[in-house]
Formats: structure tokens, sequence, C-alpha cells
């Protein structure tokens, strides 16, 4: 029996290419019976934001804005049904604690190859994900 | 673990914030430290400026910006501003306390990043030898940039200002459009940031400093600069990103950097894009928030005496209701400000009006004044060509018109028109500049203080404030409190808001991650604020806000073309009654 099956997989989105090209490798390894989960992490906004002084914008509205955009692109890109998830705060940090949530097997994460400066000053998500995730993480480099 | 994480951010800020105070309590007199120590007007090299700089002083966007260098005798060219840096300040015992590590810092500055910036920023073209006034570079890029979009969109700022109402009203809203609030909402955002200091020192000073004329500069100024914040506005929303989330963020940076790239260079755009938001975080830090600080404190501290001395204790609390809005995610506060601060500008006019209104023979004469002497200026001022520097300068730095900065509010409208959030954008620099500054103006002329011998104190320390509080004293003897409050509220909500702007900025040049270091850096300089003492720190980040205009300008001039194509495209269909009215007026 495949190692993933009847697990799940985590694979967290931000709407590039390479995330896209990270679900469709988690795709090719995992088993029929594996549960692929897509994550989306949205910015906390600030208090400043004109949205969120005017009371025009909250999470509940954001979070549903974000399924279905992710939605119609997952079906786009033909990805079918997939269980779709989305968190506020830092990716690194919310990305590890859902994997941690749903008990999941094995990360699927894309490297954006950052520059140097960028990546001395912020890191990268994928950096953090590797640090803080208890599962498996499979770091797709483009 | 995100509760473990939420009580380590409460943790670092306790003590972040005990540290500043442990710091500030050690950089601060001693609370027995003679009163009559204290600088002049208790001013924290902030708002006193040198006749003739008028660029140095208080009102950059209408409260942001103008920590200046402090000349107490007023003399043109001693200040730091002109390029010349000031080493030290031996008269205020603060400075004696910080140290010399403090002087030797803002020896660096001045040496190496004042001078070479003031070069460029404030060259006069020799003007001040063949004319006898300095016209720096940087009014004339503001004042050309302001007349070229006025020509370029065929006077924008007068023919679309009816329309401009009516989209305010909100009768061209549309709920389902893209963006996150109401054009209203939008406007009402952006004037928090401008609508403040500006509108109350900055005047004062532009008054006592240039006479009854400078206020003719000043509103021709206004109307010119209807037509910057238009182009940067309408350019704002053309190039926004609408997040999947439905959030927008747009603003300069975006568009110096799409806006080229569409036309063909991309690594122009890029490099204007990273300066702008480089130099808006400076402006951010300086103008938005010590500035601020520095500021409010002068009027707050004459009100409340036993800050003499302590004034760290004033940084420090400004810090905290700061921080628990921006870092502790409490948004009631910076709502409940924003709300209150529309409350304390109608009271503020209201007040003005009263005056003017309750010498209303005096109004005719006042207006008299006002043109006659733009023109045929008393030499004292510094001639035809010093009250118009004046004008326009005091006007440019009050409405931000050119900076760019509102841009980023603007970007948030509800719409998929971008030229019409343009349009609504073009009433800020009337409403701040126009209307708001004028009737300053007038309270200024009417009741005299400026030319009256029991306040020249003011006027040579150039403390606008304080004259705009005499002004309003000769009629309303209590309205010093009223100011007092109204003067807190202003620079903590144009804090709030350039705290934003700056955070985009920073974002947007280090991802999102980055966001946290910098409120920490922000909130170090709302503390600084108040007890700072090295006027060219200061300096060279006030400088910041000034040359954000340059890559700002340029852009909007190099993408002008794109600018008139949408606002013809939409003007056409305005008038051929295809944009479709939500609500009916009468």
């Amino acid at each position: 029996m495949p190692w993933l099956a009847e697990k799940t997989v985590v694979v967290p989105i931000d709407f590039s290419d390479d995330a896209f090209a990270a679900l469709s490798t988690a795709r090719e390894v995992a088993h029929e019976s594996t549960a692929l989960h897509v994550l989306h992490v949205l910015p906390i906004l600030e208090p400043a934001e004109p949205g969120i002084m005017w009371h025009t914008v909250d999470d509940a509205g954001r979070r549903q804005h974000a399924t279905e955009a992710l939605g119609e692109e997952l079906a786009k890109r033909g990805f079918g049904e997939l269980t779709v998830a989305i968190r506020f705060g830092d990716p690194g940090h919310e990305i590890a604690d859902y994997a941690e949530e749903v008990k999941a097997a094995l990360v699927v994460v894309s490297s954006h190859g950052r520059s140097s400066w960028q990546r001395l000053l912020i890191g990268s998500v994928a950096d953090r994900v590797v640090r803080l995730a208890r599962c498996p993480v499979l770091l797709i480099r483009r | 673990m995100k509760a473990r994480r939420r009580r380590l951010s409460v943790l670092f800020g306790g003590v972040f914030l005990a540290l500043l105070a442990a710091l500030a309590s050690r950089a601060a007199p001693r609370t027995d430290a003679p009163v009559a120590e204290a600088p002049p007007n208790g001013r924290v090299a902030s708002g006193a400026v040198t006749e003739g700089e008028p660029w140095s002083g208080e009102g950059v966007a209408g409260g942001a910006g103008g920590v200046a260098i402090e000349d107490e005798g007023g003399h043109p060219g001693a200040a730091a501003a002109g390029g010349e840096s000031r080493e030290d300040d031996p008269g205020d015992p603060r400075e004696a306390q910080t140290g010399g590590w403090m002087a030797r810092v803002d020896a660096f500055f001045a040496k190496w990043l004042v001078e070479p910036l003031g070069a460029v920023l404030l060259f006069d073209f020799g003007t001040e030898r063949l004319l006898g006034t300095k016209v720096p570079l940087i009014v004339l890029w503001l004042l050309a940039g302001a007349l070229f979009f006025t020509l370029r969109m065929g006077f924008i700022n007068i023919r679309a200002f009816w329309h401009a109402i009516r989209l305010t009203k909100g009768d061209y809203d549309d709920p389902d459009e893209p963006g996150e609030v109401t054009h209203f909402q939008a406007l009402s955002s952006a004037l928090s940031a401008t609508v403040g200091l500006g509108n109350i020192a900055g005047v004062a000073i532009a008054v006592a400093s240039g006479g009854p004329g400078a206020t003719f500069w000043l509103i021709l100024v206004g109307f010119l600069g209807m037509s910057s914040k238009f182009a940067e506005c309408t350019l704002g929303q053309v190039y926004r990103k609408v997040a999947p989330d439905g959030t927008v963020s747009g603003g300069p940076m975006h568009y110096l950097k799409n806006g080229l790239a569409e036309r063909g260079w991309p690594r122009a755009g890029m490099i204007l894009g990273v300066l702008f938001a480089v130099l808006c975080v400076g402006g951010s830090i300086s103008g938005g928030c010590a500035f601020q600080v520095g500021q409010s404190m002068g009027l707050v501290r004459d009100l409340v005496p036993w800050l003499q001395g302590r004034e760290w204790i004033y940084g420090l609390a400004m810090s905290v209701v700061v921080g628990i809005v921006i870092i502790g995610g409490i948004r009631r506060i910076a709502a409940t400000a924003e709300k209150i601060v529309p409350l304390m500008c109608v009271v503020y006019v209201g007040g003005a009006l009263f005056i003017i209104l309750s010498n209303y023979d005096m109004i005719l004469p006042a207006f008299g004044a006002i043109f006659r002497e733009a023109f045929t200026p008393d030499a004292a001022y510094g001639g035809f060509l010093g009250v118009m520097v004046i004008g326009i300068t005091r006007a440019v730095f009050s409405n931000e018109a050119g900076i760019g900065s509102a841009s980023i509010a603007h970007a948030a409208a509800r719409t998929d028109e971008p030229v019409s959030e343009g349009i609504v954008a073009l009433l800020e620099p009337f409403i701040d500049t126009v209307v708001v500054c004028t009737i300053t103006s007038l309270v200024i002329i009417i009741t005299g203080v400026y030319v009256n011998p029991e306040y020249a104190r003011f006027v040579q320390d150039n403390d606008g404030a304080a004259l705009t509080a005499a002004a309003f004293r000769t009629v309303i003897p209590a309205f010093d409190w009223i100011l007092g409050v109204a003067v807190v509220l202003f620079a903590y909500s144009t804090m709030i808001s350039w705290s934003y702007y700056g955070e985009r900025c920073w974002t947007y040049l280090f991802g999102p991650r980055a966001s946290f270091s910098y409120k920490v850096f922000f909130l170090c300089f709302v503390m600084l604020g108040s007890i700072v003492t090295a006027s060219n720190i200061l300096e060279f980040a006030n400088m910041m806000i000034l040359a954000m205009a340059f890559p700002n300008i340029l852009g909007a001039v190099i993408l002008s073309g794109k600018i008139r194509r949408v606002l013809d495209d939409y003007w056409s269909r305005y008038k051929g009654g295809q944009i479709e009215l939500r609500r009916k007026t009468s």
C-alpha cells in the first residue's frame, strides 16, 4: 500500500504559478485515496486600512471572496473538487498549524526563489514551513 | 500555539515600551530642572523655522512633516535646511542630557545626508543671488507638476468640481464594484492624513513670514494642486492590485513599477517604485510621526506646564496609544479617533468662522490685503518672489499634492472607474487648502496677531500653533483647550494614517512578514519625537517627504498620456449619460 494512501496532504496556494505547479506535483505523488487540502493564508489587515477603519471589510467577507476565487482558479486549471481552507495570519505559522490540525502526512510547498537580500531580511515561507511543520515537507524548487 | 505567540507579542511590546521609557527618562532632563532652561516655547527641534526657509517648517501633509532646525534669532540662512547644517544646539538642556552620542550621530547626518540631499532638493539656481529670494528646486518641481497636470487634463480641477461633489455624495456608488470603501470614505481616510497641524500652524507661519499676500498664492496652489491629486489618485486606481480576498493595494510604488513597465521601461519603473517606497518610509517616521509628537506636545505643554522637563511622558503616552492600535490591533480606538477628527474639524472651522463673522466689517479689507499684497508685497516679507515662495510651499506642505501618499488611501475606493476616484480626490486640496487654510489665514489677518507686538515672539520663533491659538483667544478666550484637544487628535489620526502609508511601502520593499519590524521602528520614532533634539537626523527624514515628489511627479508625467486617455473616455461617457446614476438627487 502506498505511503500516502488514506492520508492527508496539505498544499499551500498563494495564487502563483509555482504554487499550482506544486499542487500538480502533490497530485502526482498522492494516492487516489489521499485527501488533498489546499490552503490559502490571508494577511491580517492593518487597523488603518480604509476598509477596516470603516467596517466595510471583515474576515468573513474576505474568507468568502478568497474561497470563491480559489475555487474558480482550481476549476480553471483543471484540478476539480478539492478541500479548500482559508486562514489568517503569518503564512509559515498558519501552514504548520493547519497541517498539525488535520494530521497531515505531508506538506508540499513551492519555493519562490527570492533574491538573496530579501531572503536575508525576511526569510521565506518555505523556510519557515520546513522549520515549524511536524510532518515531512516536500519542497518544490523552481 | 497562537495564544503563545500572542502572549509573546504582548510581552515583547511591554518590554519594548519599558525600555523606551527607561531610555527616555535618562535622556530627558531631571524633573527639577528649571523651567527657564527649556527651549523657546518649549519646542523640540520642530516647527521653528527661519524666515526665508519656509520649506522647513510646520505643515507637511497638513501636519505631517516639517521638522526643522531651530533658529532662535530667526535669521535667514542660519538654519540647516538651506544646506548649512547645525552641529548642535547648546540652548537645549535635553541635548546635554542625551550626551555626545546624539551630537555625533547628528553631525554625521548633517555632513553626509542632510547637506547632499539639501543641495539637490533646495538648489536655488542662483535665485537668491539674482533675485534676493531662494526659489528651491523642490518648490519649482511641485509647482511645475501642478501646472502641467492642470493644463494636460484640461482644467479638470474646475470642470469636474460639481461631478466630484456628486460622486462623493454617493450618487454613483455601486456596492458590487471592486474595492473596500465608498468614495466618501476613501476621501475621509485620505483627509485624516492631510488635515491637521499644517492647517493650524503652517498657515499662521505663512501669514507671519509672508504677509497677507502669501494667502493668495496658497489658494492658487491649492487650486492647481487639485489637478496633481487627480492625476496621482487616478493612477493609483488604474494600477491597483485586487487580492483574491477582495482587498486592494495601490499607490505610487505600484503605478511607477507597473505603469513604466507597460511603457517598456521596467527597470526605470522598478527603480522609481523602490525609491518612492524608501522615501515614503522615511517620511512616515518623520513628518508622519516624530513631527506630530513634537508639534502637538508644544501646544499641550503650554496648557499643562507640568510636562515641562517630562516630555518623555507625553511621548510614552503617545507610543502606547499608537502601539495598541498598530501592534495590539485594537481597531476601535483608531476608528473612534478617525470619527472624532471630522468633528474637531467642524469645531475648528466653526470657531474660525465665528471669529471672522464677528468681525464681518474686516472681511473685505482682509481679502483686499490678500490680493493687493500678493503682487505688491512689503519688502520686509522678501518681496514679490519671497511671498510667492512662502505661499506655494505652505500650500504644498499642507495638501500633499504631488507627494503621492494619498493615492495609497484612494486606491481602496470601491469603483471600476479609476477616473471617478481621481475626481473625488481633487476635493482634498480644495477642502484642505482652499477652504481650511484660507479660513485660518483670515483669522490671523483679521485679528491682526501677526503684526501685534504682543505676539512678536511667536512670529520670531515661527511658532504657528501658538500664533493661531493667540488669534482665537482674542475672541474666544477658552478656545485654547479646544485647540489643544484638536491638535492632539489631529496628530494622532495623522500618525495612524501615516503608519499605514509607511507600512504599505515597507511591506512593498520587504514583504508582508516584515510588517511587525516597521511598526516597532515607527513606535521608536513616536517616542523619539518627544525627546530628540538632534535636528539633522529629523531634518534628513523630513527631506524624504519632499523628495517623494521627484519619483511620483516624474512617473505621473510620463504616464500622463494614459491618464488623459482614461479621462477622455470617462468624460465622454459621463457627458453622454452613460455613467450609471445610482441615486437620484434633486
